[in-house]
């Protein structure tokens, strides 16, 4: 059988070769950002306010002479680590119950289905800050909940790939043949469905990115004077009478890494050619039940 | 936006979108009228099997809402109380009122029924009716929703038709980049780079506050087009390129080709057959965007300073004002579900009849 | 653990609120000022002011007066032209007895006179009021009106007019000077031109009180029909009327004939305009839609740069830290003074407000009667003695403090945990929302260690009690310490010295060198002053310490 996807083959598109760049750069600032800084972020300057991008300061100064490209280096490390968190968290949650719910029975099935759309119906930002108010306010209790908002996509997404596949007919046929389930998921299903979960992580990554620059941005969970991408942002945002450029930088940066992943994950999809299973925006809430017609659906979809 | 939407894959998205929530039953056994009888079940099903969807959903958001509350180490009495006031004896007898000392599922019900009754409880900081004050700021948010949906609606929906239609041509293309930027800049991102250029630079538009429509039709488009604009951009790139890639597709089709070969005038075609068949994903996108745009909302309230539900849910979260968090946590989720529904159950009605397209 | 700051920035400015009053009108405000760092500090601490709880006052001393002078009268009414475009904050409310932020008295000052006023350096002289004398002991002071003023509505502005007005701000139940009026136990109508204030005890500060809010004059007519309409209808007898007026947006006022010192007023009309964001001020300015405009330190130079000319007007406004000296480490006083040398003053008036103010050790400014020149450099910066003070108290390997602060002043939090930082004090900021931090700073007093500022009070004993005595709103240690009896000798002393009296100054200023060496609750930074860009064309802007007037500006053409 013919592997679905290569890097190599995704490699070909200039798109994937010039996020990868661009990931790649994010990967080596997120580890060595605040080594890698011209200068200590942290050092205050008062003969240097709100300067533009110059020789000494590439990227200008901040409301109180900070260097802004090393604040933004440094800053690539909490604002990364986090969205991993929370796409971790995502990931943890929304597969594993996305491939075992085709297995378990529509009971599992339908409470599974109704607990992702009770997430879905929650705002990540709102659901975010509630959190916070309820647990105290830190960048790592905000992402929590980001991760679990995340899940349902992971959710749906398996459970849809999970079902294609368990439903195919060479997995019948394995299953006839006395393979165990567990072997079935292991062998077949799991490889089969690994690339579309890569897929949704790529976006999801972009996804959770957006929420922590903006969850940042609103001053959540950002303990001064560690720099962050959204706190550089929100902070630039109340000196614009003296530096109406400077929310363009930190903007600039999380737009392209943002773009980046979504290229990445755009050219995996393409590779695999139609059939495969797009990251599309469902419904939030899918107004028929699981439990009827649906079942009724995939009875005629296997007659 | 905003609900940790996927940004929606670039133009290469397959454009085979069912209109949002559709069952498909045309695979089973395609269109020829099931018997009688065996609609019926159908219809029933579906209507029991959406309340056993519905009841559900709500159930259990509003239950994960209410027991944030719970999970929160704060402590309502002595909040209420003040720190003078709060004696044990005080704060035992202030729960009891409160209904503090009850199991949490008996809490969680008591706040349930109250909620459907539009009683929401009082804030522990200011003591006003946590409805009366989600009520006030309603407005705001709704309005910048409301006109985010319909300038992404106008911006998307032009662009989409006018790049299908000249496709290849430099609009297109040019509408392809603007659309791929667009995607990947966050609602707030955008807001600021507004500011900038209309308010701070260009001194065209007020960059903050928010006044009533009762107090000035102009004076309020002034202040919540620039948050709607902010909010609606991502909406629109999405909606273009689904519109023109799903207007390209329906444009090559038989009929289509038929009716301009029957000398039918192109503009009548385009209207009347070619985008009333293409747009349904794209009103998908659209239905399913709004109720997300209201807590997108937040974004373009914190840019632009508005009196909206975000700025409350912060003010309140500082304060740890639990009640009034809850209840707007419930009430956006709810809106969120209604809003959805009635989205969903709109676009089936308006595509009821033609399930050819899009499969 | 930091809170939210972005909501905080945007609301922190509203400072509506005395600490009650904030129950009842908080969350509906329509606009919210994004960026603080125009005046963030001030007019939160100036809702102190509002809540002032009552002082205790003792002692017994002699009577005082202060000369009558009346306005040169006549002439000048037709040649009032020109408007005043003013660019500042819109108050919290136009009734000087629900206002809930010191800062309002700005504004309210163009619609109401008051009794006396202060000059520009805080001097009380006469107002509506032309003289006034103490009876011997001390305890009740008569007033002699003006004759014949009206309000503008043409009710009489006679003594009775004044009692009822006193009255009223001590019994209305929403009032926010009651306490500060508490001193006075009756107001006794001698004619209708004079009237006499008996008070439950000596109090020499009387004058100075009645500059202010306490005693603006509402037209009684007014607030016996229908108090209700006040907030957004005053009727006064100041300088100007108000026609119209759009909350969070502006107000429209026209010239009062009527009022008292009218010749000095040649303008026709004023408005007032709130821009809410520090970057469009400039813009306005350049627009025209406003011709005199309150900016920060940092927009100096680019107003200079488009033709402005810049008034910096000194101000009572001080920018200080509360500390609690009962709170573990801040209990050692080698660490408060380790504090106050490891903190560079000029650097962060450097960066806080571009070098306009000067740094300060106590609070008043240079220049004001009660500044004491013996402290201009009492904690000079010295990183090194800072080192060694907190090895003496038993730190030498340094120290975890937590710093609170509402947002506005995220910026001067940090430069100030930089600053600690250098002298191995680590600093945790804490953000606490501006709507809890009356009730947790000034009404708790649970707050460590916090950035404040004064906004000044008509009265500097008034002043020195709410940051020093016992019982003061802005007395951090209140809960928990004695203040001890040496500082409150001194304060009380100053309260029995007559304000024109040879020995006032001088005690006034032993008190502070007293309050500030003895108690050193405040780590008092930097002066801030009100700084005005304004059009080429308007000229004579008074620079007046405490309440900004506008007699004697002119607008050409």
């Amino acid at each position: 059988m013919k592997r679905l996807i290569g890097p190599q083959s995704v490699l070909r598109l200039p798109s994937a070769r010039i996020a990868i760049v661009v990931l790649l750069g994010i990967a080596v600032l997120t580890a060595f950002g605040s080594t890698l800084a011209p200068q200590n972020p942290l050092t205050i300057n008062a003969n240097a306010l709100f300067q533009g991008p110059g020789a000494h300061h590439l990227l200008g100064t901040d409301y109180l002479g900070r260097d802004v490209l090393s604040r933004l280096m440094a800053g690539t490390r909490l604002s990364v680590l986090t969205a991993l968190e929370a796409v971790g968290i995502g990931l943890v949650l929304g597969t594993g119950p996305g491939i075992a719910t085709v297995f378990l029975g529509r009971w599992f099935d339908f409470a599974a289905n109704r607990v992702t759309d009770a997430l879905m119906t929650l705002p990540y930002i709102f659901f975010a800050v509630a959190v916070t108010a309820a647990l105290g306010n830190g960048l790592v209790q905000a992402m929590v909940p980001v991760g679990i908002l995340l899940a349902p996509f992971f959710f749906r997404i398996t459970r849809a790939a999970t079902l294609e596949h368990a439903r195919a007919q060479y997995v019948e046929a394995a299953e006839l043949m006395g393979a165990s389930k567990l072997h079935v998921v292991r062998v077949h299903v799991l490889r089969k469905v690994l690339p579309t979960i890569a897929v949704t992580t790529a976006s999801m990554t972009a996804a959770a990115l957006l929420a922590v620059s903006f969850l940042t941005f609103l001053g959540i969970g950002v303990q001064p004077p560690a720099p962050t991408w959204g706190g550089v942002l929100s902070s630039d945002l109340d000196y614009l009478a003296q530096a109406p450029w400077a929310p363009f930088i930190p903007g600039a940066l999380i737009a392209v890494t943002v773009g980046a992943l979504n290229a990445l994950a755009d050219a995996f999809r393409d590779r695999r050619g139609a059939g495969t299973l797009a990251a599309q925006p469902g419904p939030i809430i899918r107004t028929h039940s699981t439990l009827e017609p649906a079942d009724d659906d995939r009875q005629s979809q296997v007659a | 936006m905003s609900v940790v939407s996927i940004p929606p894959s670039a133009g290469a998205t397959p454009p085979r979108r069912t209109p949002a929530g559709r069952i498909a039953p045309g695979r089973a056994g395609r269109p020829g009228t099931p018997p009688r009888r065996r609609r019926s079940r159908i219809v029933a099903a579906r209507l029991g099997g959406g309340l056993a969807v519905l009841v559900p959903i709500v159930l259990i958001s509003s239950f994960i809402t209410y027991s944030l509350g719970a999970l929160s180490n704060s402590d309502p009495a002595a909040t209420i109380l003040g720190q003078d006031a709060a004696t044990p004896a005080a704060v035992a007898r202030l729960n009891r009122t409160l209904g503090l000392n009850h199991p949490l599922i008996v809490q969680y019900w008591n706040w349930l029924t109250q909620a459907v009754h539009g009683n929401l409880g009082r804030s522990y900081f200011t003591q006003i009716p946590v409805a009366q004050s989600i009520a006030q700021r309603l407005p705001v948010d709704l309005s910048i929703a409301v006109l985010a949906v319909i300038l992404a609606a106008v911006i998307g929906g032009s662009a989409g038709t006018i790049a299908a239609i000249r496709r290849g041509g430099w609009f297109d293309r040019g509408v392809t980049v603007v659309c791929s930027a667009a995607s990947t800049l966050p609602a707030f991102v955008v807001g600021i780079i507004l500011v900038v250029l209309f308010a701070v630079t260009a001194h065209l538009l007020p960059a903050n506050g928010y006044v009533g429509p009762s107090t000035s039709i102009a004076q309020w488009l002034a202040h919540i087009i620039l948050p709607s604009l902010a909010l609606s951009l991502a909406v629109s790139a999405d909606i273009a390129r689904q519109l023109r890639t799903s207007l390209v597709e329906v444009l090559e089709q038989n009929y289509i080709v038929g009716a301009r070969v029957r000398g039918l005038p192109y503009r009548r075609i385009l209207v009347r057959h070619a985008l009333r068949n293409a747009a349904g994903p794209a009103l998908t996108i659209l239905g399913n965007d709004f109720p997300l745009m209201l807590a997108g909302a937040v974004a373009a309230e914190a840019v632009f300073s508005l009196p909206g539900l975000g700025q409350l849910l912060l003010q309140s979260a500082q304060t740890r004002d639990i009640p009034v968090v809850q209840g707007l946590l419930l009430v956006v989720s709810c809106f969120v579900i209604v809003v959805n529904l009635i989205v969903n159950t709109t676009l089936n009605w308006l595509y009821r009849s033609d399930d050819g397209i899009g499969t | 653990m930091p809170f939210p700051r972005r909501a905080v920035r945007r609301s922190a400015l509203r400072d509506t609120a005395a600490p009650f009053a904030d129950t009842a009108a908080p969350l509906a405000g329509t606009s919210v000022r994004r960026s603080a760092p125009r005046h963030a500090t001030v007019r939160r601490s100036a809702l102190a002011g509002a809540a002032v709880l009552a002082l205790s006052l003792a002692a017994a001393a002699c009577g005082s007066s202060a000369g009558s002078t009346a306005g040169s009268a006549s002439s000048a009414t037709a040649g009032a032209t020109g408007t005043v475009n003013w660019e500042w904050e819109l108050p919290t409310s136009w009734d000087p007895v629900t206002s809930s932020a010191g800062w309002d008295v700005h504004a309210l000052g163009l619609v109401y006179a008051s009794l006396t006023m202060l000059d520009p350096h805080g001097t009380v002289e006469p107002g509506l009021a032309t003289s006034w004398k103490y009876a011997a002991n001390g305890k009740s002071v008569t007033f002699t009106l003006r004759p014949g003023l009206k309000f503008t509505d043409g009710t009489p502005l006679n003594a009775q007019a004044v009692k009822e007005n006193i009255e009223r701000g001590q019994k209305q139940s929403n009032s926010n000077i009651a306490s500060e009026l508490a001193v006075i136990s009756k107001v006794v109508v001698n004619s209708p031109t004079s009237f006499t204030l008996d008070l439950a005890g000596v109090d020499y500060q009387i004058p100075d009180l009645l500059a202010g809010k306490d005693g603006m004059m509402v037209s009684p007519a007014a607030f016996t029909k229908n108090p209700g309409s006040l907030p957004t209808h005053p009727v006064g007898a100041g300088p100007f009327k108000l026609t119209s007026y759009v909350p969070d947006s502006h107000a429209d006022l026209v010239r009062n004939p009527g009022y008292w010192d009218a010749s000095q007023i040649h303008l026709a009309n004023f408005t007032v305009q709130s821009i809410t964001q520090p970057e469009q001020i400039l813009a306005a300015l350049q627009s025209g839609q406003v011709n005199v405009a309150y900016i920060a330190g940092n927009q100096v130079a680019s107003a200079k740069a488009a033709g402005f000319k810049i008034a910096v007007i000194p101000s009572e406004v001080v920018n200080e830290l509360d500390i609690q000296t009962t709170t573990a480490p801040f209990n050692k006083p080698d660490v408060v003074k380790a504090i106050n040398y490891a903190i560079n003053r000029q650097a962060i008036l450097q960066v806080q407000a571009s070098g306009y103010g000067a740094v300060s050790y106590q609070p008043f400014p240079k220049g004001f009667v009660g500044y004491n020149p013996a402290l201009a450099s009492l904690y000079p910066y010295n990183p090194a003695k800072a080192k060694q003070l907190l090895a003496q108290a038993g730190y030498p390997n340094g120290v975890k403090i937590t710093l609170s602060t509402v947002s506005t002043s995220d910026s001067l939090a940090e430069q100030l945990q930089s600053q600690l930082k250098q002298v191995g004090i680590s600093v945790t900021i804490k953000d606490i929302p501006a709507a809890t931090e009356t009730q947790y700073l000034y009404l708790d007093k649970t707050i460590p260690l916090a950035i404040d500022g004064t906004a000044g009070r008509n009265s500097p004993v008034e002043m020195l009690d709410v940051l020093y005595s016992q019982q003061g709103l802005m007395n951090v240690n209140g809960k928990t310490s004695t203040t001890s009896t040496t500082v409150t000798q001194a304060l009380n002393q100053a309260l029995t010295v007559p304000l024109g009296s040879g020995s006032y100054p001088s005690t006034l200023q032993k008190a502070v060198s007293t309050a500030v060496t003895n108690d050193p609750i405040h780590i008092w930074l930097y002066t801030n002053p009100r700084i005005f860009a304004y059009s080429p064309k308007v000229t004579g802007i008074p620079y007046d310490l405490v309440q900004q007037r506008w007699e004697g500006v002119r607008v050409a053409g």
